[in-house]
């Protein structure tokens, strides 16, 4: 379980906090939506969840161990996956390449991972031709498609993803969003989605919304 | 997949730009590689010309001392007399036992006058002035008898201005000998040929005759002679114990040239030999003109390369720095992604400096395919032009008054300094490197590669310095 404890976050100046003493908790086998207008401070909070940052004042906790005490490279490299807008597969590898790098630099890797990883992909929709094409020669469908076949494969339990289907037309955004609920239903991993689209949002086991510097649990 | 594997998948992918990045390593290898060749060519050339310059050392008459002497015994007796001062052969040869001396000429010179063959006389003719050479001679015969260890080792025969046509030269076994050697037109005027005897007789109160063996015909090119208004064909060339005891002084000698094994030990070994010879009626002075002649082109040379060298580093890190830096501030995302997935700053690091390692490699074996014939081409170019103005400024020194005293000849006071200094410009020239030996041994290789990984680990360095410093959401915003 992640758990968020009095969070308070500003930048510039102190007595203007983008939120303050948050507390929040993320469960395991759960897809959790975080919805909120524009500048409201929805990817700053997931930049904390991933590991990306750190808050001005309050802790993150990962199964009751302090994220600091965790690191951040080794939280980033074994606990978390991040999926986002821009897809950010490496532009000069095919998108094989791209997921077996990344169980590389995780530690994910194992006997007949190639394999794996291209039935993994075929399960999604890519077949063999493309996962060895250059992975910036495949649709923004299927790049997104990609990234979260790397999320899912890198053994991390926490999956966060900032606006996932800003880039994708309704179809492949609604494949994405099943493959996230198969992601936290079948494999047990926690999801959390940051994202404007109301109707994403909707989609959610649990919808955070972010209104007037509060986060609400709907 | 690590990332060893990431930095050749993206040279293969990114093949423009790993082209251009070799074509620029290249040029820089090259020159560094010139750089290094030129500098280890004119290093070595350097030892060379210091062991193989010639310099010398002299030992003479202290001319003002024998002077200041001739003076005071004139105002005791009516005529005055010069007598040229000597130093026993013992001790000569004990200086020539010294490790850093290659060999020694003695030289003794005695006038004679010739009695079974006629001399050459020149139409300027000849109006017989009086020379002071040997121990006790003050008379002047029309033969000059130069006695050295070995015309090899004599100036004039070295410069090729003597040059032995028939027969053979005179050399250290024929101490004692009356074996000679005599110029070609004295040989042909009185029809002698090798093996001949001729008969001189000595000027001395005496007039005691001597029996001599021509074992040798020079001809020689010039036409000064060390008896002013003589014909330089009436000089006999024979072995140093010969004037020796035509002038009364066997065992002894008046003046002698040491050549040194290395020109680099002049100093100690004039000090030395001053030592040995311990008489104040001498003078022992070096003479490194040509060594010095020659040292200062490599010299400049190695200066120049060494320039070369730092010069080409320093710009190739500053401009391979700066191509990084770009380079790196466009692959911003790649590292946003990389950092997201918890691969360390290092590793990131790493796969650039493989990248360039990579090329690094290319870029040496286009260096050592190129750098050969780019450091041939400019280090003999600098060398030309180097030794141009060397031996215009050596020559331009030469022309003024007085020059170095001569060397090999002092004995008799007869070679000049601006004479002596003239024929060692030319020998010096003769002896000049003509090309520079380049070539590139495993340790120019080990040198390249090692200023090649220092640029490319400065160039990461500088480069990285931007990422790492950031936040891993400043890299991934950043974009």
């Amino acid at each position: 379980m992640l758990t968020v404890k009095n969070l308070t976050h500003w930048y510039g100046q102190a007595d203007k906090p983008l939120y303050e003493d948050v507390d929040l908790s993320f469960d395991t086998g759960q897809v959790y939506t975080i919805v909120g207008a524009s500048g409201s401070g929805k990817t700053t909070l997931l930049s904390f969840l991933a590991g990306l940052d750190k808050p001005q004042k309050g802790d993150i906790f990962l199964d009751g161990k302090n994220l600091k005490k965790i690191g951040a490279t080794n939280y980033r490299k074994h606990k978390v996956a991040i999926v986002f807008q821009q897809y950010n597969l490496l532009g000069y590898m095919s998108a094989l390449d791209n997921i077996l790098t990344a169980l590389s630099v995780t530690g994910s890797a194992h006997k007949g991972e190639r394999q794996y990883v291209l039935d993994t992909l075929k399960r999604v929709g890519i077949n063999e031709d493309d996962a060895k094409k250059n992975a910036q020669k495949l649709s923004g469908g299927q790049q997104q498609r990609v990234a979260i076949v790397r999320a899912l494969l890198v053994d991390a339990n926490i999956v966060i993803a900032d606006e996932p289907t800003g880039n994708l037309d309704g179809e492949n955004a609604a494949m994405i969003i099943n493959l996230f609920q198969e992601l936290a239903h079948d494999h047990q991993k926690s999801v959390i989605i940051v994202t404007h689209d109301p109707h994403v949002a909707d989609q959610g086991d649990v919808k955070i919304s972010l209104e007037n510097r509060e986060f609400v649990v709907a | 997949m690590n990332y060893l594997k990431r930095a050749m998948l993206y040279l293969t992918h990114k093949k423009g730009q790993s082209l251009l990045l070799l074509l620029i390593m290249s040029a820089i290898l090259v020159f560094v590689l010139s750089g290094i060749i030129i500098q280890n060519a004119a290093l070595s050339a350097t030892n060379s010309v210091t062991k193989s310059a010639g310099t010398t050392i002299s030992v003479s008459a202290n001319r003002n001392k024998m002077f200041a002497k001739m003076r005071s015994s004139s105002s005791k007796s009516k005529t005055p007399t010069i007598t040229t001062p000597t130093v026993s052969n013992e001790k000569i040869k004990k200086a020539g036992k010294l490790s850093t001396v290659a060999y020694y000429n003695i030289t003794n010179t005695a006038s004679v006058n010739a009695s079974s063959f006629d001399t050459v006389s020149t139409s300027t003719g000849s109006q017989g002035m009086g020379m002071m050479k040997g121990g006790k001679g003050a008379s002047t015969g029309n033969i000059s008898i130069e006695g050295v260890t070995s015309t090899k080792l004599t100036s004039s025969f070295i410069s090729k201005e003597d040059k032995i046509v028939s027969g053979r030269n005179i050399k250290a076994s024929d101490a004692n000998s009356k074996n000679v050697v005599i110029e070609k037109e004295l040989a042909s005027s009185n029809n002698l040929k090798i093996g001949d005897s001729i008969t001189v007789k000595t000027t001395t109160s005496g007039k005691k005759k001597i029996q001599l063996k021509v074992v040798g015909i020079y001809k020689a090119k010039s036409t000064s002679s060390s008896m002013p208004g003589s014909d330089p064909s009436n000089t006999i060339y024979t072995s140093y114990t010969l004037p020796a005891s035509v002038t009364g002084t066997t065992g002894k000698s008046s003046t002698v040239t040491y050549t040194l094994e290395d020109s680099g030990k002049e100093k100690a070994t004039t000090k030395k030999i001053k030592s040995i010879i311990n008489s104040s009626s001498f003078t022992v002075s070096s003479n490194d003109e040509s060594y010095q002649q020659l040292l200062q082109p490599m010299k400049n040379v190695q200066s120049f390369a060494n320039k070369i060298v730092w010069l080409v580093a320093i710009a190739g890190t500053i401009i391979l720095g700066l191509i990084i830096i770009l380079s790196v501030r466009t692959r911003q995302k790649e590292i946003g992604v990389l950092v997201s997935l918890g691969e360390s700053k290092l590793h990131i690091v790493g796969q650039l400096f493989s990248e360039l390692f990579v090329i690094l490699i290319g870029a040496m074996v286009i260096a050592l395919l190129l750098g050969n014939f780019v450091g041939n081409k400019v280090g003999n170019q600098l060398l030309a032009q180097q030794q141009t103005t060397s031996i215009t400024t050596t020559a331009k020194s030469s022309d003024g008054p007085g020059g170095a005293p001569g060397t090999q000849h002092n004995g008799g006071g007869m070679h000049g300094g601006a004479m002596m200094s003239q024929a060692s410009t030319s020998s010096a020239s003769q002896r000049a490197l003509k090309t520079l030996n380049t070539s590139i041994s495993p340790s120019s290789i080990m040198k390249l590669g090692g200023m090649g990984l220092v640029i490319i680990a400065l160039a990461v360095c500088v480069s990285s310095i931007s990422i790492l410093r950031l936040r891993p959401k400043d890299i991934l915003l950043g974009e």
